[in-house]
């Protein structure tokens, strides 16, 4: 990793006598979606609001390239985080205008209100500026809510459940927004329980309960976990090839129909499986490296706990 | 702390329904010299100057060489009218105190506190925003009040009593006392609003900042006591003195922290 933007090194939080976060490692490269998996209590949004500077590590550290952040530096550096909090939190008697306005002059914006025009038009709010927070649907807030974390363009986006009761419309446009912040090389950590939502877009997650339990990108926990497997469509019933792979020296060959799905040791075995299955007269119809879903990798590291 | 003002005043005005009960109170506590000067002497067919009642009034009041002038009733409506320029100072304060203990308490309840405690604020930013978003209403509304409680003395008391109200001791209670009473009273909401977990509780401790004020109102009526102006250049260095306390008070009290995951 060349460049780390966002750093936590050995984080922990204790609140009394609970460990809410354990000794906590990672380094985040520009345009990296990294996602937080856990359980309730796992302390995911504590590790974002350390992340965002609003509380203090117990022990451990967070860095912002080579600053450390700290209580002294944390009003500085908080200029460089956008931190999506878990409810919108907008002021309700305030007009969506208002409220951004507020945010982009505490930001120390040399020109806020053509900043929150530029927002507004941005995440399609330009003709609901006016608008009273309180009379907003939960989409909008969120969208709005969104706006404001991003004002003063943060290279670092820390997003607490972004797509919490959201519709699929919204939620899937909170995919697209994320999305664009990576092309833009923004660095963005998301915590979150939709798995599915984490699967798509998520180059890497950690997965935690206080302590981190895995870390990786999904592919690599999968393969990890269960194991790599090659998926393979035959024009004909699959049982009947399952002697020759055996005999090539595959021992875990499961055939359903006509789908052969074969555990793998490296990528070189995919080609000769299909050489063979072609020797023996199979019509291969398709090959696809099989994979997990993120909720089966997930459900394995947490011992059956969702 | 300009912006975070600027929001404040701005919630306030979409919710004016916040200042009806000061202006309730004020209304009534501006209601009761006139009754107790005017309307009553008049209905009782009585003057004031005749009762025994406020010999101690008459005294008093004419110490004062620029009112030596007034006739005595004029001299006893300009006593009452002027004693209750405290009660009138009281009134802007619990209107702002209710702002103030909500202050906090209130953004933490609707959630708004963590998205701007990630912003570069300071605490101190913070809490002077949240001071001044109760103390410049309260202040407007001194004001207000002292207006129109002035045009009615003129319009209502024997002549010569409003210029009771411009000396300059009842100048400094009402634009020097009063203000920097309001704002320890408002610092000390704040401080409590960042500490409890339910605005009432704020409101509840944060309103005792009213009972010296009405200890004085009841030793300056009673004749024990009274706020000379050297008094008052005394008690508005000290309230300056506790004001600073204060707002060094609040920001070692506020712990974001705690705000943050200990409150629900």
């Amino acid at each position: 990793m060349p460049f780390r933007v966002l750093s936590a090194h050995h984080l922990t939080r204790r609140f009394g006598d609970r460990v809410a976060v354990d000794d906590l490692s990672f380094e985040l490269a520009p345009g990296e979606i990294f996602a937080l998996l856990g359980p309730n209590g796992a302390g995911k949004t504590t590790t974002l609001r350390m992340l965002a500077g609003v509380i203090e590590p117990s022990s451990g550290s967070v860095r912002l390239g080579e600053d450390v952040l700290t209580r002294q530096t944390a009003p500085r550096l908080r200029s460089r985080i956008g931190l999506l909090t878990e409810t919108p939190g907008l002021w309700e008697r305030l007009t969506i205008r208002q409220n951004l306005l507020v945010y982009a002059r505490l930001h120390g914006l040399t020109h806020p209100t053509s900043v929150v025009d530029e927002a507004l038009d941005m995440f399609d709010l330009g003709d609901r500026g006016g608008d009273i927070a309180a009379e907003l649907s939960k989409g909008l807030r969120q969208r709005v809510a969104f706006a404001r974390a991003l004002l003063h363009r943060p290279d670092i986006v820390l997003l607490d459940e972004p797509t919490a009761g959201l519709d699929p419309r919204s939620a899937r446009d909170v995919r697209d927004l994320v999305r664009r912040l990576r092309s833009e090389r923004r660095t963005i950590v998301i915590s979150s329980h939709n798995l599915d939502e984490v699967e798509r877009v998520a180059d890497r997650v950690a997965v935690m309960r206080g302590r981190l339990v895995a870390l990786d990108t999904p592919p690599a926990l999968n393969v990890r976990l269960f194991g790599a497997r090659v998926r393979i469509g035959l024009g004909q019933p699959a049982s009947a090839f399952v002697d020759i792979l055996t005999r090539a020296g595959f021992v875990d060959i499961q055939a359903h129909d006509g789908t052969l799905s074969i555990a793998v040791h490296d990528d070189n075995a995919t080609p000769i499986i299909v050489r063979r299955l072609v020797e023996a007269g199979a019509d291969v119809v398709s090959v696809a490296r099989e994979q997990a879903r993120l909720e089966d990798v997930y459900l394995r590291l947490m011992g059956g706990e969702s | 702390m300009i912006a975070l003002l600027g929001k404040e005043l701005a919630d306030l005005r979409r919710n004016p329904a916040l200042f009806m009960p000061a202006i309730l109170a004020g209304s009534l506590s501006m209601l009761l010299p006139f009754v107790i000067a005017i309307m009553v002497p008049a209905f009782a067919g009585e003057r004031l100057s005749e009762s025994s009642d406020f010999e101690v009034a008459l005294e008093m009041y004419r110490d004062q060489g620029a009112l030596r002038a007034l006739d005595p009733e004029a001299a006893v409506q300009a006593w009452i009218f002027q004693q209750f320029l405290v009660l009138l100072v009281v009134t802007p304060v619990t209107a702002a105190m209710s702002i103030a203990a909500y202050s906090i308490v209130g953004e933490k309840q609707a959630r708004t506190l963590e998205p701007l405690l990630a912003t570069p604020v300071t605490t101190i930013e913070l809490l002077g925003a949240k001071v001044l978003g109760a103390f410049l209403p309260a202040l407007a509304l001194t004001g207000a009040t002292f207006l129109v409680y002035l045009a009615g003395v003129s319009v209502f008391a024997e002549p010569g009593v409003f210029r009771a109200l411009l000396l300059p001791g009842s100048l400094a209670v009402t634009f020097l006392l009063g203000p920097l009473l309001s704002l320890a009273a408002l610092q000390l909401a704040v401080c409590v609003s960042s500490r409890v977990n339910d605005a009432r509780s704020a409101q509840q401790i944060g309103a005792l900042v009213v009972l010296p004020l009405t200890a004085a109102f009841i030793l300056q009526v009673t004749g024990m006591f009274r706020l000379t102006l050297p008094l008052i250049g005394a008690a508005a260095l000290a309230l300056l003195a506790v004001n600073i306390g204060l707002l060094l008070l609040g920001t070692v009290l506020f712990e974001r922290e705690s705000i943050l995951t200990r409150w629900k």
